[in-house]
């Protein structure tokens, strides 16, 4: 039998001799101010720019279940709401006229807040930054605006099944009430309060609680640090609550799913259980998506698409997570070749699963990670931000100088032991959207499919 | 729009106090980053700039050929071409070209007799099925000589970040970013790219196509420029999305796309910037080593009808099963005509961030909108194009009532001229965007590529700053009476069907 994507290749014959690809990411500077706020620093002077980026200990998935979403809103009115010093308005009409922006929003596991302005203006915009940060007033019209534009998203949230589908599969696979899977409903955001945001706010925003990164034209870093302490060093660290998470539990057997929608294209979301965050099997299961479905000459690209030409949009990956991760096939299709599409992303994982890799694949799976490794820092703020990122989610001190090295170490009997472990299709949950009149091939093959409406 | 000619200054120090290679000028003036020029004698034009944070290079090649060139018919073609540009050359890809090419060929012929025979008055099944299972079977033995995917490959062995392509109506771009000591690995794959591409595998990458564009018809954002655009031109080829109408694409053959090849993928229809740690001298030796013998062409004559000025409004309603939104697009003059600055200055007055009118007066204030902005120009710039609104009402308000509510503040602003705190606030945005570009390689790379092959300077968009400078409140006032009328307008509205 023949390996999809295993047939040789070869470079052209001009080819230059090719050397390694060696860059040693910079360290930039790490500092702890007195009430525990850590800071990031890299002084980049190519441009007369700053960009500074908060991470806040807490994200979505710290929401209680009746307010799914307070979160997000707290975070979303830091600064719209405007703060102990300055109006909202205020706020819009100086930033804007500095071409400067202060931003904040909540992922599902973390708080971010963001500064961009110009170096000539870093005083004035650091000021709102930090009264954002440490004192937002939440002022009430502001609260309705936002809470108002929220329930408008709600309402919008299946106009574009393509984006619908992974959500969907997602509360799925989780179920809606674990933070993994839920979303946010009109219900739970009409449960929250003013009150609310600011209890919100005042527990999880504490100076012990941040890790800041900055990069740009800042003068030296003792400088950046006395401006920083001459802003923050006065908020007080204090104790912050976390609530529980539940701990994941996946019915870990085939589940069919389907929404009935007249589309011109169906959506199909394929998931599998995947890795907790510290798992050393991410680096086997780095190169096996990167084999599978990383980019267009992966596996799934190579035959879903380029082969069979069922699909513009095919792909897979895997995410971490605290508690398990999932590993994620991604395809739209026409309806008519759903079938088609779905069996062939079925086969090329099983194929993944019981054949091993040839060596010669592998090896390119690594090179393209290794050799493409610098582009994970672009800027010198994508950088200082990533390392920030680390410390973050927990990672060793050496985990990204240690990455390369780690992911170069594995062979192709390390993927396949991974992907046996990690990859059974035949119990993988498939979740679909689509017309099912036109479907070349009933869901039913696939197994007991549960009938879900739109909402 | 100007012509920019082959630049000979030699020698003048750059930023770095470094001198310009042979035959190539660098930029001195600092209002401009110091860009190097090049122009090869097949007339491809280079521009490098250094840049050595990382040690990775980004490419950027642009052809100034897109959709809006396509022929009556034949719509999505250099869209098709894009995708087709991915697979390969006489040796790459390929087991061996000799005995390739008549497969390929048997492919051609037997691809044409099925698209005659679904193109009839009335097609055969019985015909049909014969004629796609010909299809398949010359398919699959030309595919026994292709080496599947090597193009793409290489590259990611190379280590590539972003290797992808875009085709607008204006414009072809192949974009891909490297280790920087993959410079002369690039020279020598994308000169062989573009001096000998295959199109092989020609009719399944057109399949891909087709979902790209069911893909395109279940969003209703995507839904709603094709209409407005296919409805607001009745004449000039701008009416044509991108991707092509789906009964074109069904038609479109390899011979199409090889002629078309021909025509516009010619070096002196090309800029490529190449951004990032690189040495300038050594991207002009390697550029005229690898693309030097890369033969140039006189290009297409390329005159298409203008379209006529719009006699009345037209107003468009799509059913569709999503919560409302709405366009509403006015021809302008076009990006040459003086009047463009103070179009683009009415449109930042409109929707510059939350102190911008419509976010004010409607996302806030009457609590219509969901969301409201203004677009200069789409769907194109080399010809006169839309100024276009895209916004989406907040329930239970209308998309009706939000129009309404859109035309009045554009009502007001023909009336009462904007405030100098409201210019000030769009040029220091416009200054600081100009900084902030410098920062990514690739979309500096872009940048400069795109306003060289296309507006004929990369400096256009510095220039075009300080043309915005010297609006006055008041022209801003006339151009939106001039052309923020009734009678040029064309709306669409997306509502869920009855």
């Amino acid at each position: 039998m023949s390996f999809p994507g295993s047939s040789n290749f070869a470079m052209p014959a001009a080819m230059p001799k090719l050397g390694g690809v060696d860059f040693k990411p910079p360290h930039g500077t790490r500092a702890v101010l007195g009430n525990g706020l850590v800071v990031y620093l890299l002084k980049d002077g190519t441009l007369p720019v700053i960009h500074l980026t908060a991470y806040i200990r807490t994200g979505k998935l710290n929401d209680p279940i009746e307010k799914i979403g307070l979160g997000e809103m707290t975070a979303g009115l830091l600064k719209d709401g405007g703060t102990l010093k300055y109006k909202p308005e205020e706020i819009d009409r100086k930033l804007e006229f500095l071409a400067a922006s202060v931003e904040s929003s909540m992922g599902l596991e973390e708080g971010r807040a963001d500064l961009t302005c110009l170096k000539k203006d870093l005083d004035a915009v650091l000021d709102i930054f930090a009264d954002v940060l440490m004192n937002p007033a939440f002022d009430r019209a502001k609260v309705k605006l936002r809470r108002d534009e929220m329930l408008e998203l709600v309402r919008r949230r299946n106009d574009e099944p393509g984006r619908a589908v992974v959500r969907e599969a997602l509360r799925a696979f989780y179920g809606p009430s674990h933070p993994y899977g839920w979303r946010s409903e009109e219900a739970t955001l009409n449960a929250i309060a003013v009150k609310d945001l600011k209890a919100y706010h005042a527990n999880y925003y504490k100076p012990n609680n941040i890790i800041l990164a900055a990069a740009g034209d800042f003068g030296s870093d003792e400088e950046l640090l006395a401006r920083l302490e001459a802003r923050f060093g006065a908020w007080p660290r204090g104790e912050v609550k976390f609530p529980v998470i539940p701990p994941v539990r996946l019915k870990g057997e085939r589940q069919v799913f389907h929404v009935e929608k007249d589309a011109a294209q169906t959506y199909i979301v394929m998931l599998q259980r995947g890795l907790k965050r510290h798992d050393p099997l991410e680096y086997p299961l780095t190169i096996a998506n990167e084999i599978l479905g990383g980019g267009l000459s992966s596996r799934l690209a190579s035959e879903v698409r380029s082969r069979l030409g069922l699909a513009y949009t095919v792909y897979s990956y895997s995410v971490k997570k605290p508690d398990y991760g999932y590993s994620l096939a991604y395809c739209g299709t026409n309806p008519e070749t759903c079938g088609q599409a779905l069996s062939e992303i079925l086969r090329q994982y099983e194929l993944l699963s019981r054949e091993e890799a040839p060596p010669e694949e592998v090896k390119r799976a690594r090179d393209s990670i290794v050799n493409s490794f610098v582009f994970r820092f672009p800027t010198p703020f994508e950088l200082i931000t990533e390392r920030a990122s680390y410390e973050y989610h927990g990672y060793g001190a050496g985990y990204l100088d240690a990455y390369i090295g780690n992911l170069s170490k594995v062979s192709p009997a390390a993927v396949l032991e991974t992907c046996g472990k990690l990859f059974r299709p035949e119990k993988a949950m498939l979740f679909v959207i689509g017309n099912s009149k036109k479907f070349d091939k009933p869901l039913s093959e696939f197994g007991t499919v549960t009938e879900l409406k739109e909402d | 729009m100007k012509k920019k000619t082959a630049s000979s200054v030699s020698k003048a120090p750059c930023g770095a106090g470094k001198a310009a290679p042979e035959g190539a000028s660098i930029e001195t003036d600092p209002a401009y980053p110091p860009v190097v020029s090049y122009t090869l004698k097949n007339g491809l034009k280079l521009l490098i700039l250094e840049k050595h944070f990382v040690p990775t290079v980004s490419f950027t090649m642009i052809f100034k050929v897109g959709n809006v060139d396509g022929e009556q018919g034949k719509t999505g073609l250099a869209h098709l071409f894009e995708h087709m540009a991915f697979k390969g050359t006489k040796t790459i890809n390929s087991a061996g070209y000799e005995k390739e090419k008549p497969a390929l060929d048997r492919v051609e012929k037997a691809a044409q007799a099925l698209i005659a025979e679904e193109a009839s008055a009335s097609p055969a099944p019985k015909k049909l099925k014969t004629l796609r299972a010909a299809l398949a079977a010359a398919e699959k033995e030309a595919d026994a000589l292709v080496v599947k995917d090597e193009y793409l490959k290489i590259y990611t062995t190379l280590g590539e970040s972003g290797m992808n392509a875009m085709t607008s109506t204006d414009y072809t771009g192949y974009v891909v970013s490297l280790p920087s000591n993959r410079l002369e690995a690039w020279m020598v794959i994308e000169s062989d790219r573009f001096k000998n591409a295959v199109l092989r595998e020609f009719y399944r990458e057109r399949s891909v196509v087709m979902e790209e564009r069911r893909m395109g018809e279940a969003e209703p954002g995507r839904v709603m420029w094709e209409t407005l655009s296919a409805n607001a031109f009745t004449t000039h080829p701008y009416r044509n999305p991108t991707i092509g109408w789906m009964e074109d694409i069904k038609r479109l053959t390899r011979t199409d796309a090889e002629a078309f090849f021909r025509d516009y993928y010619v070096p002196n229809n090309a800029t490529l910037a190449v951004v990032g740690d690189v040495e300038p001298a050594e991207v002009v030796s390697l550029a005229e080593k690898y693309f030097g013998d890369w033969k140039g062409r006189p290009l297409p004559e390329r005159a298409y009808p203008a379209e006529p000025p719009q006699k009345a409004e037209k107003v468009i309603n799509i059913p569709f099963k999503a919560q409302p939104a709405l366009r509403i697009g006015f021809h302008n003059p076009g990006m040459g005509h003086p009047d463009i600055y103070a179009i683009v200055m009415a449109c930042e007055v409109l929707s510059n961030g939350k102190t911008g009118r419509f976010y004010k007066n409607l996302v806030e204030g009457r609590a219509l909108a969901l969301h409201a902005g203004a677009y200069a120009s789409y769907p194109g710039n080399r010809y006169p194009s839309l100024t276009v609104i895209a916004a989406a009402p907040k329930a239970p308000h209308t998309a009706e009532e939000l129009d309404a509510a859109l035309m009045a503040e554009i009502g007001t602003l023909q009336k009462e001229p904007p405030t100098q705190w409201e210019l000030d606030k769009i040029l220091n945005n416009y200054e600081a965007e100009m900084i902030k570009q410098l920062e990514s390689n690739s979309g500096l790379g872009m940048n400069l590529a795109q306003n060289e092959q296309l507006m004929g300077d990369w400096r256009y968009d510095w220039k075009f700053g300080e043309e915005l400078r010297k609006v006055r409140p008041e022209e801003i006032s006339m151009a939106a009476a001039k052309y923020f009328t009734r009678g040029n307008r064309t709306v669409v509205f997306l509502k869920e069907p009855r």
